[in-house]
């Protein structure tokens, strides 16, 4: 079993205690360089990650760059319409083959020894290949590298750098479910839109996961939106608002109270026109989807959380936010706003401000959110080696004696984040 | 007269000089850098909007693409409540803010407005951090006898992406 310096086994950071109603997580597990490295080889290395929606390259040719777990990625749509995902590596001598961040081309080109590869990754040209024996042979031995495995739900691509792990619906369990929620509220479907924040916090991936399943820091860290939303005449509350345990690391919040969703739930910031579209909108749900499905797809905010990197934010309207781990103490994260296609010009403008109002580090809430976990990767070096090794444990127990008698657990409790962190250290602390 | 290279603007009646211009600018970064935010917001007429532009922004208009802000007048006053407030966490205590404001240039006159841009350079200090945010403005001005006011700001960040720390918890 793979020891931190500290002695601890992996497995080992996360500590339950079932009589005592205690759950504990290691705090090394947010600092630890090893950890990191163990988490990049078995979870990065050895599990579904979310990469994009088809959407985002919507025409033959398109394509996206960007890197998960530390490998440079393309992300592309062949000459023939098919979904293609490459390590951005020359196979020649490794060099990154597509050096821009978004375009559409037929062949990329290396720019060191001008080697040519297809869309769909064949090694087209190379210059002199006179000189290499068994020219189809070599060919075809050199062609891009492609992910392992590519599968897609609802238009969500998933890979894995691990050809061995189980299908990407067998991966998704129950999450899958509320993912297809989402992509049905458009009647023609949902794509995300160009305008892509991109930005990175101080502080560790898995700070990011547990604040998103936090509802417990809702009130306290967001009481300047909380209050906002007040003035604009819409009370929040924390009553009725779950969180579920998907397994396989997923967590979900559900949240009735939580805000106005813009098409389905009316709130006076909406303004009066979509009061009337929110009626009309409504009708056409159930009309196209049946009445229990429209009321499950429409009636309460979700935050889901995909283990280990896919956030999906179905609250006013929808955000996709990808995280990838950098280091231990930094994270990037991609954030796309998710939109019905083909809804009117003043819908659209409205879902984008309302959820740029919140979401995203210029908004008036996400800012706060990553000052509280910057500020706990900050805070935990505090304890890094105490004289009492008893301070280095963060405590995750709310709401633990409410789930010991079976009660549905609260959002405002901490049951989603243990749900993580005991299929984490499953994960982590499996050699 | 040819927009582009001039430097100066005759609107509604009065010449408007990259000078007079240049003066509004500086005296919106002191404003922000002085956190006197109920004051910065007068500079803005009733109804105008702030917007910063996502880094990958290709000049997409901020009701149909994503952005990093995207406020009207109400979110606009509701953001200067918010950094006033000890709880507006992200900013408590404040972040200590330097700007550098140059090449500025006016770009285009309408009947009541003219359109400059403007490079910018924030330099921001919090929590031992320091962080740099570089890009450009264009901004649409309303004129007025007594001077300027915003109708438009926009941000345009020139960086690939906000950097580990760089959020946007202030004016950008």
């Amino acid at each position: 079993m793979t020891q931190l310096t500290q002695g601890y086994p992996l497995s080992s950071l996360v500590k339950e205690d079932g009589e005592a109603l205690s759950f504990k997580v290691h705090r090394s597990a947010y600092r630890s360089q090893e950890v990191f490295q163990e988490e990049i080889s078995k979870i990065w290395g050895h599990t579904w990650l979310y990469l994009g929606h088809e959407t985002e390259i919507p025409k033959a040719g398109d394509f996206k760059t960007r890197t998960l777990g530390g490998r440079p990625l393309i992300f592309c749509r062949d000459s023939s319409g098919e979904i293609q995902v490459f390590l951005n590596s020359c196979t020649h001598r490794g060099t990154v083959l597509c050096r821009h961040s978004e375009g559409n081309t037929k062949f990329f080109q290396c720019f060191y020894h001008a080697w040519v590869f297809s869309n769909s990754g064949d090694l087209s040209a190379l210059p002199g290949d006179d000189a290499y024996v068994d020219v189809p042979e070599f060919r075809e031995a050199m062609r891009l590298r492609s992910v392992p495995r590519v599968q897609s739900h609802e238009g969500f691509v998933f890979i894995a750098f691990d050809p061995d792990v189980p299908d990407l619906m067998t991966h998704l369990g129950k999450a899958a479910h509320y993912m297809s929620l989402t992509a049905r509220i458009g009647p023609a479907g949902m794509e995300t839109v160009p305008g892509v924040q991109l930005y990175s916090v101080k502080g560790n991936w898995k700070l990011a996961v547990e604040n998103a399943m936090d509802g417990y820091h809702f009130a306290p860290t967001h009481n300047t939106f909380v209050g906002y939303l007040r003035e604009t005449g819409f009370a929040v509350t924390d009553d009725d608002q779950y969180a579920y345990d998907l397994g396989g690391g997923h967590g979900l919040l559900i949240l009735t109270g939580h805000n106005g969703r813009i098409g389905m739930v009316w709130e006076p910031r909406f303004g009066e026109a979509e009061k009337d579209r929110t009626v009309a909108k409504r009708q056409e749900m159930e009309d196209r989807l049946g009445p229990e499905l429209a009321k499950e797809i429409a009636d309460a905010s979700r935050i889901l959380f995909v283990f280990p990197n896919l956030l999906l934010f179905d609250l006013e309207a929808l955000t996709i936010r990808q995280i990838d781990p950098v280091a231990a103490d930094q994270t990037s994260v991609r954030a796309w706003q998710f939109v019905e296609v083909d809804e009117p010009a003043e819908v659209r403008a409205l879902r984008i401000k309302t959820m740029v109002s919140f979401v995203g580090p210029g908004g008036l809430a996400t800012p706060d959110d990553i000052e509280a976990y910057e500020a706990v990767q900050r805070g935990i070096e505090a304890t890094a080696n105490a004289a009492d090794p008893g301070f280095d444990w963060s405590d995750m127990s709310r709401g633990m004696a409410n789930e010991q008698k079976g009660n549905q657990g609260r959002s405002i409790d901490e049951g989603a984040m243990r749900s993580f962190w005991r299929h984490w250290a499953g994960v982590v602390g499996r050699d | 007269m040819d927009g582009k290279k001039s430097k100066e603007s005759a609107v509604g009646g009065r010449t408007i000089t990259r000078h007079e211009v240049e003066d509004f600018l500086y005296r919106e970064a002191s404003l922000l850098d002085e956190w006197r935010l109920d004051e910065w917001f007068t500079l803005f007429e009733e109804g105008g909007r702030m917007e910063v532009a996502t880094t990958d922004w290709k000049g997409w208009d901020s009701a149909s693409a994503g952005s990093f802000m995207c406020d009207d007048y109400d979110l606009i006053k509701a953001r200067v409540k918010r950094l006033k407030s000890r709880k507006a966490h992200a900013e408590n205590p404040h972040s200590r803010t330097h700007r550098m404001i140059s090449n500025v240039i006016i770009l285009e006159q309408g009947d009541k407005t003219v359109w400059v841009s403007a490079n910018f350079i924030i330099h921001r200090y919090r929590d031992g951090g320091a962080y740099s945010y570089v890009g450009r403005y264009e901004h649409v001005l309303l004129v007025e006898d007594e001077g300027l006011r915003f109708r438009l700001r926009r941000s345009i960040p020139a960086m690939e992406a906000m950097d580990a720390g760089a959020r946007l918890s202030f004016i950008l």
